[in-house]
């Protein structure tokens, strides 16, 4: 069985088709790169794993257990939306730390909230949830900037600090959405790296990103999406080094076109 | 003649204070209401509070004190504030406490609104609540930017306070200016600008003080 099922997700807005048709799946610790032009809409597709958006019709299943169904009205219900959701995790394009809080604060502070509301948090708790926090800052490498605030932080640092945020969590499935088209080029590296251990400690992820090499060198698997639908997915390194479809073919090589003229 | 008229501002300064004071206490949280009433998502609600929020700014704090202190009585035939100077300062509490909540409102709204909305999506990624996405995380970034706005309107509340003599409520002008007409003196009213420069003044190192305080995140 599948970590995660998605089968036939729609989503438009108003006029438009953002998504068409959307069906794919993964596995436990599978890297999953989505690549696509952009408004080919697959920010949408995170946002609608994550329930930041609705889907209008289809189906998102983890280990097979429905976790949205178009059909059944209690997949739209903001209670149930709330528990389900934390089968995901996602780190947003422009990071949105919190600025009121230092790194360690940002880390804990869900994790924090969420014992509270259950009733579990004492004194060994918040211990717990504080050794945690320090020990994700230290793996990303940010053992020293703990206790600064975002605005202390690069732009690296702060995207790695969101890293962190999501995993205490405990989220199944990490996405991020374009992790590093925020940041400077020198700073993209930095990022990547954290994302690479994490492939290679077989977190189960989803990356959306403009990064060709990154998207065929970490990621298992990979998606091209054109105008809302799937135009063609498989292995990383086959999708990407020798496409079948015409539209892909004509992506990439505009995408490492483009990065060459960078370089 | 100095100490009898400090005393008499002092005693009139004591109703400007309570004015100002029991305002604030009042106008902040229902301010706080009318504004999550303007931004919702239902248009009863809605609509009916844009309204009032358009009839309270839209005409003079004068006007709404003596509407609301004889309206009562001359439409309905029933005085419900009362009689005597206790009914006159809850008939003024209740105008200034209904205009500078209508002000304030439209100050949190525009504070809410400057929130970018990736915070409250950064919280619902994290499976929190909305009231815990809007306490623990919108709030406070809120309050750091509407300080000046609100220490603004706050300081301009001292000064208006001075409105409410029109319904004979004897604040500290109204007793600065019995002078003119008992001793013949004028210079109890410049002492009373005194006080609302020392009122007001301590007011601005307080509000410097919060916006400092809030100096350590951007």
């Amino acid at each position: 069985m599948s970590l995660l099922d998605v089968q036939n997700l729609q989503k438009h807005f108003e006029e438009t088709r953002v998504l068409t048709d959307i069906t794919f799946s993964m596995e436990q610790g599978e890297t999953l790169s989505i690549i696509g032009s952009s408004g080919s809409g697959k920010t949408t597709l995170l946002r609608c794993l994550n329930f930041l958006e609705t889907p209008d019709a289809g189906r998102i299943l983890i280990n097979g257990e429905p976790l949205f169904d178009g059909d059944d009205p209690r997949s739209f219900s903001e209670r149930e939306i709330r528990q389900r959701r934390l089968h995901f995790g996602l780190v947003f394009q422009a990071f949105h730390l919190f600025p009121q809080y230092t790194a360690l604060e940002n880390v804990t502070l869900a994790p924090t909230l969420s014992a509270k509301e259950r009733g579990e948090y004492d004194a060994a708790r918040k211990e717990a949830i504080l050794t945690e926090g320090r020990a994700l800052l230290t793996t990303i490498g940010l053992a020293d900037r703990m206790n600064n605030y975002p605005h202390q932080l690069s732009g690296g640092q702060c995207q790695r600090v969101a890293i962190a945020r999501a995993l205490a969590m405990k989220p199944d499935i990490l996405c991020f959405d374009e992790p590093t088209s925020a940041l400077d080029p020198e700073l993209t590296g930095e990022v990547l790296r954290v994302i690479r251990e994490l492939a290679e400690k077989k977190t189960t992820m989803i990356i959306v990103t403009h990064e060709m090499a990154f998207a065929r060198d970490v990621a298992d698997n990979c998606i091209f999406m054109d105008g809302g639908v799937i135009v063609e997915s498989g292995k990383a390194s086959e999708v990407i080094d020798h496409p079948k479809e015409e539209r892909t073919r004509r992506f990439v090589r505009r995408i490492e076109s483009q990065s060459g003229e960078e370089e | 003649m100095f100490l009898e008229v400090t005393g008499a501002l002092i005693q009139g300064f004591l109703t400007t204070v309570q004015l100002f004071a029991l305002t604030l206490l009042f106008a902040l949280p229902l301010g706080l209401i009318i504004c999550f009433g303007s931004m919702s998502r239902y248009a009863l609600l809605r609509l009916p509070i844009r309204f009032l929020i358009w009839i309270v700014r839209g005409t003079p704090l004068l006007l709404q004190l003596l509407i609301i202190y004889y309206g009562p009585g001359i439409t309905f035939n029933n005085n419900i504030w009362g009689s005597g100077d206790g009914g006159r300062f809850i008939a003024a509490l209740v105008a200034f406490v209904v205009n500078y909540a209508c002000y304030f409102s439209e100050i949190y709204r525009g504070g809410i609104q400057s929130i970018p909305q990736g915070q409250s999506e950064a919280g619902q990624v994290l499976g929190m609540t909305r009231s815990q996405i809007f306490f623990k995380i919108i709030l406070l970034q809120v309050i750091k930017r509407i300080v000046p706005p609100m220490s603004n309107e706050i300081i301009t509340l001292v000064k208006d306070t001075s409105l409410a003599r029109v319904i004979a409520v004897y604040e500290i002008i109204w007793s600065g200016q019995s002078f003119i007409k008992s001793a013949g003196i004028v210079w109890p009213l410049f002492y009373t600008g005194a006080f609302y420069l020392l009122f007001s003044g301590l007011l601005t190192l307080l509000f410097g003080r919060i916006e400092k305080k809030l100096d350590y995140f951007r």
